[in-house]
């Protein structure tokens, strides 16, 4: 069992040593439908064979030139296996698709929480599309391998191996030709499926990669109709679909060229010569030859339904691969439940502390489970430092210096490569990620909400059951409550991609309120935005200052106000500490923080800010 | 959850088409592959007349059972049915070679059609369908009509063979071939009932699936939230009832489908009593012989053959045809922005006219057009006329059905809102503003003269409508009144493609595409080399951004730029505009998420590439705006002050109030809070425990 970050109380254990004992442990955790499958197909072939049976003594019946009454009973027994027949079907394809539909459902609920498990870092290395495609498609097609593949191929061993029974009840000798033809079945069936599987995996990479191309480009469709790509996009998507269609084209062949059926065909002319040959040796009756045909006929379906069959179960084989790829992916955090589970204080000591990206261990293996990362260098060198409770850190520095990388590895979305980093003197990868995380909330730069309501985006950061009031007292205290009541369902309003859009400010004013409710000791607030207006600003600065009141907080923003207010600031450039101290400090010592303060007036010729305001002031 | 449940309705652009439409419209595709699919055809009936054949010769020989043949025809009798078997599988071979290749072909040319319809849409279509169920509609419906096409071959190969058997058995004896045909009505009937509840379960299913795709999307792209949050408890909630909400619309999908086929058995095996019964009392009579009598209950399981078949797959079948109906539907929504000509469009001097332009976000069927709008039809009317048709293009704008009005893209954090909550906001709006805005009008009756080679900041709170005039200018949305005019010209009479290429936008959000930062920074102009790409990205501050790239230029940007900071992903953007070198330039708050330390360097190295080109700016900083030769100050859609900065500022009006109100936020004496707020005890929500 992996590392993980998430885990449910009643989780079922499946079986992940390999693609096919996890779908058949998904299968067995249902025992009773797989049986009353068994049963029923038993019972189909079984009948199907007893019909022909039932129609060569009425053929008998007539030869031998009975009486009306006789042909009625031949009649009606025939009529009555085909109901037999028709009733064992309908318990026999229900019991199969409620299955299949319940493996499917199981194996999306274990793939998704095993995908809440797994780290951030695992997921900020995969595509969205190859994810969906995982989730979705392969495990639909998961579910095709229960029903109508695998149901099929039983279903075909058994109708091969039944009229094969009623056979032997005419003549021992009459086995011989579909002996031999089961014989060279197998052997086709063998070459085929050898010849399917590396075909059958590429049209399922395939597929994956178009999806994810389609889905980017729908997602930047501003940027596709600015720069007039289309026709570039439709080029780059029909290239992908191309690839799809070749795969495509290559399955069709490998499916055209099976042999089974070619051997069938010559089974059925070789086998009706050898009725006919016995049958003038006076060793079958007319009634028999018809038989033993018609039970020749009930092998024609196995034999072609086990070929289609075989490319939806090669299919499944490997959309089950690519979900255990994904299931069985190591990650890099886990919950670590026993671990230390107390109230933080809120003191926080980074203690020479580097991370890269490429200093995450364990790729994971093949299917293209994440590519390997660009980054060769460490993004965060060596820094250290100490904020005591309640203290405010500014976190100052270019873009790409490390800022956000750095207050990551406080609540462990990263573990620190070197160093390490300390909460109230613990290591934090000695606390229960549980304990950490719920006391130190991020508000990110980019703020998701859900396409749920007003309401539940808010209470979303609190821990356990909220009231109505305290929902609306949060937003309150993050200015937000007038905006929402202004909606026409107020706190009842939808958001997302379902509802209404929020604007960035209203968006992180909703964040903010997310994070009263979780009510932290540690807050990170990455904040990336500039200046909105006024009104907005005013309401935005007011709930930050409310937020990061008496809280420990790492602080990254372009508000320089904020910034001057901190009771520490880091200056990072290129991942490392340069110079830390408050405003006056680094005013006076650091060169690159004066350059934020004061704009250089000679490059682009706009006068300073402190100059330009006392006239327009008043 | 009643969003779970609405969402198992179809998207507004849906429309129904009947059998035949479907047919004929996927006949078309098929049309290019006409030789093929004769061929196919041919292996197909050649293939069944073989298939056919087997039991007629086999039945000829039971009659001579009943006579006295020799030993040597009986044998070549048996050899005939062997060469048959191996003939037919070489046509059955052809047939699935040839087929494969017509299938996906047409799937190819379906997809790419589809694909063609998304990118034809302007962005209001965006705003309005979730981009997961566009994917689908492209990748997966598509797909399940080719499934439909396969089975249909397999279902014609079988009808053939159901006609020849037909045949053979009218001239051997009419009265049993009667008997035996009239299975056929009933197979129907039953089929016929089944199809009714059949559609109606499969479609429940499908949209139970997209719902539950669109979840699983909305929660893998939400993970950080959650996890930051420790809520991976309740997303996973949330989805485990969309999950078990889709599996028992399955099940009730599978028990209709699941009893169809055992029915049909139930049918043919009451049938076949009856044939064995009626066509043994003829054996006795001596009309019918042995072998005909076996060729008549024989032909029951072929006829049986192509209903199990459909039976089987008829759900396949069915989500194929829906599935189809899906992918028409988006090929022939029609796109709300619609070009009256296609005029070349030559090297852009870049003047912009708004003239009396009447503006507003989605729906437009539930009030009356205004006098403006009305005129604007009949402008369109005319110039589609006066075009003498080249194109039927509608001369109105499509209207939405339902939903929210959805102002911006899904990719856009930071937006100009238009609903009257944002008016709400704004505390001073003028009355009849506010009567605009309730009518929806994001702009009315808007006029402004750009001319060329100007520098314009548009400036005003949110809500003004700023944003909308650049996405006007892109012609992302199509506007219901007046006129606009690039370079004298009607925006609605150009080359989209050619128009679109001399503009250079920087989006709020900056989307970028998974590949490196060079490859994002060429999107524009796929022929620039790596010289030209790092002297664009150069030119952005000293280019020390670039250093601080883990990988420089070829670093990878991840989906969606998310290996990259927000203020990264803009320098990257607008690199891109740099190096596509544009007419036009139109940056809408370009540099909002830029860090100080490069804002002053990128706005120096702005300045000299806005110089001599038009460049339409829209910026909450108001000191990048300082410079712009003109400044139009907006409110709920109007202009009310424009000038230079110097100019304004002197007027002492609301640009003088906004710059001023702007500064205070950029002075280290700005403080909106209250004492209250400044230290102390953290402020907390009452009766909440404190985490543990």
């Amino acid at each position: 069992m992996s590392r993980r970050e998430f885990t449910v109380a009643d989780e079922y254990n499946y079986d992940r040593r390999s693609p096919a004992r996890w779908i058949a442990s998904h299968v067995l955790r249902y025992p009773i439908l797989p049986v009353i499958f068994l049963i029923t197909v038993l019972a189909m072939a079984g009948t199907q064979s007893l019909a022909a049976v039932l129609v060569g003594r009425g053929f008998d019946t007539a030869v031998s030139g009975a009486g009306p009454g006789d042909l009625a009973i031949a009649a009606l027994l025939v009529a009555g296996a085909y109901l037999v027949y028709s009733a064992s079907d309908i318990a026999n394809t229900i019991s199969s698709r409620v299955l299949a539909q319940r493996v499917e459902r199981d194996a999306r609920d274990e793939v998704y929480l095993s995908l809440l498990g797994k780290s951030q870092t695992f997921h900020g290395r995969q595509r969205v599309g190859d994810l969906m495609a995982r989730v979705t498609n392969d495990v639909q097609q998961t579910g095709q391998m229960v029903s109508p593949a695998t149901g099929y191929i039983i279903e075909s061993v058994v109708s091969l191996i039944v009229p094969l029974i009623a056979i032997s009840t005419l003549s021992f000798d009459l086995l011989l030709v579909p002996t031999i033809f089961l014989v060279c079945v197998a052997f086709a069936l063998r070459k085929y499926n050898r010849e399917l599987r590396p075909v059958a995996g590429a049209l399922r990479r395939r597929f994956g990669i178009m999806n994810t191309s389609l889905a980017e480009a729908v997602s930047g469709i501003e940027v596709v109709k600015g720069f007039a790509q289309e026709k570039a996009e439709e080029g780059r998507f029909s290239r992908d679909a191309g690839a799809y269609r070749d795969a495509f084209v290559r399955e069709g062949e490998v499916e055209a060229r099976s042999f089974p059926l070619l051997v069938y065909g010559i089974a059925v002319g070789l086998a009706l010569g050898h009725a006919l040959f016995l049958y003038l040796d006076n060793r079958l009756s007319v009634g028999q030859v018809i038989t033993f045909m018609a039970l020749m006929g009930n092998l024609r379906f196995p034999t072609m339904f086990s070929l289609q069959m075989f490319s939806i179960a090669q299919q499944s084989i490997a959309s089950a691969r690519r979900i255990l790829a994904l299931i069985t992916a190591e990650t890099e955090l886990d919950e670590n439940a026993g671990g230390v589970s107390q109230a933080i204080e809120g003191d926080i000591i980074f203690n020479n502390v580097s991370f890269g990206y490429d200093a995450i261990s364990s790729e994971p293996d093949h299917d293209s489970m994440g590519a390997a990362l660009a980054a060769t260098s460490m993004v965060v060198k060596n820094i250290s430092f100490h904020a005591r409770p309640g203290e405010t850190v500014a976190i100052v520095g270019q873009t790409g210096a490390g800022k956000t990388t750095l207050t990551r590895l406080v609540n462990r979305t990263f573990d620190a490569a070197e160093g390490e980093v300390l909460i109230d003197g613990v290591d934090v990868r000695d606390w229960s990620l549980d304990s950490l995380r719920s006391q130190i909330a991020t508000i990110e730069q980019d703020i998701v909400l859900f396409s749920r309501t007003i309401a539940e985006n808010i209470a979303f950061g609190a821990q356990g059951e909220v009231t109505q009031e305290q929902i609306e007292e949060a937003a309150r205290l993050a200015k937000a409550h007038d905006f929402i009541l202004a909606f026409p369902d107020g706190y009842d309003t939808v958001v997302g991609e379902r509802g209404v859009t929020l604007s960035g400010g209203q968006r992180q004013r909703i964040a903010i309120a997310r994070a009263f409710l979780s009510n932290p000791r540690i807050l990170i607030l990455d904040d990336s935005t500039s200046a909105i207006d006024s009104n907005t600003e005013d309401q935005i600065q007011r709930a930050m200052r409310r937020i990061l009141k008496g809280r420990t907080t790492l602080l990254i923003t372009h508000r320089l106000v904020q910034i001057s207010r901190a009771d520490r600031i880091l200056v990072l450039k290129n991942g490392e500490l340069i110079a830390q101290g408050t405003h006056d400090e680094l005013m006076a010592t650091s060169a690159l923080y004066r350059r934020i303060f004061v704009p250089d007036t000679e490059i682009h010729g706009v006068r300073p800010v402190h100059e330009a305001l006392p006239q327009a002031g008043q | 959850m009643s969003s779970i449940f609405g969402g198992l309705d179809a998207e507004a652009y849906d429309r129904s088409y009947s059998d035949t439409q479907l047919i004929r419209r996927s006949a078309a595709y098929f049309r290019p592959h006409a030789r093929t699919v004769a061929i196919v055809a041919l292996a197909v009936a050649l293939t069944s007349l073989g298939a056919t054949a087997i039991p007629i010769i086999i039945s000829r020989g039971i009659d001579m059972l009943t006579g006295n043949t020799g030993l040597q025809i009986l044998l070549a009798l048996a050899g005939l049915v062997t060469v048959l078997g191996a003939v037919g599988w070489t046509f059955n071979f052809v047939r699935l070679r040839l087929s494969a290749r017509a299938v996906g072909d047409v799937v190819l040319k379906l997809r790419e059609d589809a694909f063609r319809a998304t990118m034809r849409h302007d962005l209001s279509f965006y705003d309005q369908y979730a981009s997961g169920r566009i994917v689908s509609r492209v990748t997966s419906d598509t797909q399940d009509f080719a499934t439909v096409i396969t089975l249909t071959i397999d279902l014609l190969s079988q009808l053939v063979l159901i006609g020849v058997i037909s045949v053979v058995m009218l001239t051997t004896n009419w009265r049993l071939a009667l008997i035996t045909l009239a299975v056929g009505p009933v197979v129907v009937l039953v089929a016929m009932i089944f199809r009714g509840l059949a559609r109606r379960a499969m479609q429940r299913a499908q949209r139970a699936q997209a719902m539950l795709n669109a979840i699983i999307h909305e929660t893998i792209s939400g993970i950080a939230v959650a996890k930051n949050f420790r809520q991976e408890a309740s997303v996973y909630a949330d989805f485990r009832e969309t999950n078990h909400l889709a599996y028992k619309v399955q099940v009730k999908r599978a028990n209709v489908f699941g009893t169809i086929h055992p029915v049909m058995h139930a049918v043919s095996g009451i049938a076949s009593g009856v044939v064995i019964y009626s066509g043994g009392l003829l054996v006795l009579d001596h009309t019918v012989s042995v072998g005909d009598w076996y060729l008549f209950v024989q032909s029951l399981a072929i006829f049986l053959q192509p209903v199990v078949l459909v039976a089987s797959f008829w759900g396949q079948f069915q989500q194929g045809l829906a599935a189809s109906e899906r992918v028409f539907a988006l090929i022939d929504a029609e796109p709300a922005v619609a070009q009256i000509a296609n005029e070349q469009v030559g090297p852009l001097r870049g003047r912009i006219t708004f003239d009396h332009v009447m503006f507003r976000y989605g729906r437009l069927d539930d009030e009356q057009p205004t006098a403006s709008g009305a005129q604007a039809e009949e402008v369109l009317i005319a110039d589609a006329i006066s075009n003498s048709g080249l194109d039927a293009l509608p001369t109105t704008p499509t209207p939405i059905e339902g939903g929210l009005p959805r102002p911006t893209g899904l990719a856009n954090g930071v937006s100009d809102t238009i609903s009257a909550t944002t008016g709400v906001q704004l505390n001073e709006a003028s009355a009849l503003a506010t009567r605009e805005q309730e009518a929806g009008w994001v702009l009315a009756d808007f006029s402004l003269d750009i001319r060329a080679g100007e520098t314009v900041a548009i400036v005003g709170h949110t809500g003004a409508g700023k944003s909308s005039l650049i996405k006007l200018i892109m012609r992302f949305y199509e506007f219901q009144g007046g006129r606009l005019l690039i370079d004298d010209q009607d925006i609605r009479r150009l080359n989209l493609e050619q128009y679109r290429r001399q503009l250079g936008l920087v989006p709020q959000a900056p989307f970028l595409f998974s590949g490196t930062v060079a490859d994002n920074i060429r999107y524009g102009r796929a022929e620039a080399n790596d010289f030209e790409v790092e002297a664009a990205a150069r030119q952005l501050g000293d280019g020390s951004w670039i250093e601080a790239l883990p990988a420089g230029l070829q670093t990878d940007v991840g989906e969606r730029g998310s290996r990259l900071s927000f203020g990264q992903r803009q320098l990257v953007a607008l690199a891109r505009v740099l190096l596509q070198d544009p007419a036009i330039l139109l940056l809408d708050e370009a540099t909002a998420s830029i860090d100080p330390f490069t804002e002053a360097q990128v706005q120096a190295g702005l300045a000299a590439v806005m110089r001599g080109r038009t460049s339409v700016v829209v910026a909450h900083r108001l000191s990048t705006v300082r410079t712009a030769d003109r400044i139009i100050v907006l409110r709920n859609g109007k202009i009310i002050e424009e000038g230079n900065h110097e100019g304004l500022l002197e007027q002492g009006g609301h640009y003088a109030e906004l710059y001023t109100t702007y500064f205070r936020h950029q002075t280290l004496t700005y403080r909106p809070w209250e004492d209250a707020d400044e230290a102390g005890e953290p402020i907390q929500v009452s009766g909440l425990a404190t985490p543990a």
